[in-house]
């Protein structure tokens, strides 16, 4: 019984390394990339790899100063510690990958290490904490409209609590202005960009961009999808019936 | 509880480290013109930096308040590198660093002198 159990295992583990070595030598895509001046090949989940991790970086620097150099430099490094690693290879594969960002450091090791940096850029950018604020723009507002969402979008600039107060003065002076305020609200809903990204609806209601206010806005859009599929699969069994 | 200890000692460790990185930084340039590369070995040498990532942003900000430049040069293995020396400036400032650390030292060995004395060896005590 126990010699059983032994050899299931040793198969098991037989086949773990097998597993193991058809991932190091089954049959890829590889890619051509151009990292910091440096030509490589790539495997295609190496790539996948590099650029999760460069784009973190990226979030992670974005409040920097010249965070641009910053990122092309660290390419730049990084790809002088591939090429060192090839030698003789031709393919980076994603255990090269893994071994470069092991000796770069990830967002989470500079959390540590680089706070100080962070405190020194900060103190240029005039901003007194990790939220980078932005000056709010007017937008209109698609999600909340009758005509255009000019209304709701100039709501969401001026923090008024309800579009429904700024409706009836448009309409009011639309009437009373006998068709002054009409252009106006037709310039203002060509003029005015519609807010197309999570950032962009923050900085209309002018809230602070960070992980935390995206990460909201994209699940307020999440649950408007699954409304707008309630709704039309209510209407749809309304129908049937 | 230990474990606890450890941590806050590795954080103090890093904290001290990162302080006098940027005099190292400096430091090394001074000594001769360096790429990103030569710096690395050097303060790995040192046991000064845990991972490189952390050394790009200290040389873009010390270059844009002008105590670095950069001149780019050919290399023989790859594209060409970011050579960076010490403006005017620069060497002003690593002077000034330096006595201010030079001072740090006597600070420091005054106040901790007496953790040399066998009695207050805190050592021992552990």
């Amino acid at each position: 019984m126990t010699y059983q159990l032994s050899t299931k295992k040793t198969i098991n583990s037989l086949n773990d390394i097998l597993s193991d070595q058809q991932n190091d030598t089954k049959m890829k895509k590889t890619i051509n990339i151009n990292l910091g001046g440096y030509p490589f090949t790539i495997d295609d989940d190496a790539y996948e790899h590099l650029k999760e991790y460069l784009d973190a970086l990226r979030q992670h620097f974005q409040t920097y100063e010249s965070a641009d150099e910053i990122i092309s430099d660290i390419e730049s490094g990084t790809a002088e510690i591939l090429n060192t690693r090839l030698e003789n290879r031709t393919i980076i594969s994603r255990s090269d990958i893994q071994a470069a960002i092991a000796r770069m450091g990830t967002p989470e090791d500079f959390g540590a290490e680089t706070r100080f940096e962070e405190d020194m850029n900060y103190g240029k950018s005039n901003t007194s904490n990790n939220k980078y604020k932005t000056g709010k723009r007017l937008y209109i507002n698609p999600e909340d409209k009758v005509i255009g969402g000019v209304c709701s979008g100039l709501t969401a600039y001026f923090g008024i609590a309800d579009p429904v107060w700024l409706r009836i003065g448009f309409a009011i002076l639309g009437f009373g202005s006998v068709g002054v305020f009409i252009p106006i609200y037709i310039i203002l809903m060509i003029i005015l960009p519609e807010p197309k990204t999570a950032a962009q609806k923050l900085e209309m209601r002018g809230e602070p961009i960070d992980v935390n206010s995206i990460a909201r806005v994209v699940e307020e859009g999440i649950e408007g999808i699954s409304n707008t599929i309630t709704q039309i699969t209510d209407e749809f069994t309304k129908k049937k019936k | 509880m230990n474990n606890d200890i450890n941590k806050t000692l590795e954080k103090t460790k890093k904290q001290l480290r990162r302080g006098v990185l940027e005099l190292c930084v400096l430091s090394i340039i001074s000594e001769k013109a360096a790429y990103p590369s030569d710096i690395i070995v050097k303060l790995e040498e040192a046991k000064m930096i845990v991972v490189e990532g952390t050394l790009y942003p200290l040389l873009t900000r010390l270059k844009n308040d002008d105590l670095l430049a950069y001149n780019w040069q050919e290399s023989n293995s790859g594209p060409p590198r970011k050579y960076y020396h010490l403006t005017e400036k620069g060497i002003d400032f690593l002077s000034q660093l330096k006595n201010a650390w030079d001072e740090l030292l006597v600070g420091v060995s005054i106040s901790t002198n007496h953790l040399k004395n066998p009695e207050n060896d805190l050592s021992i005590i552990n």
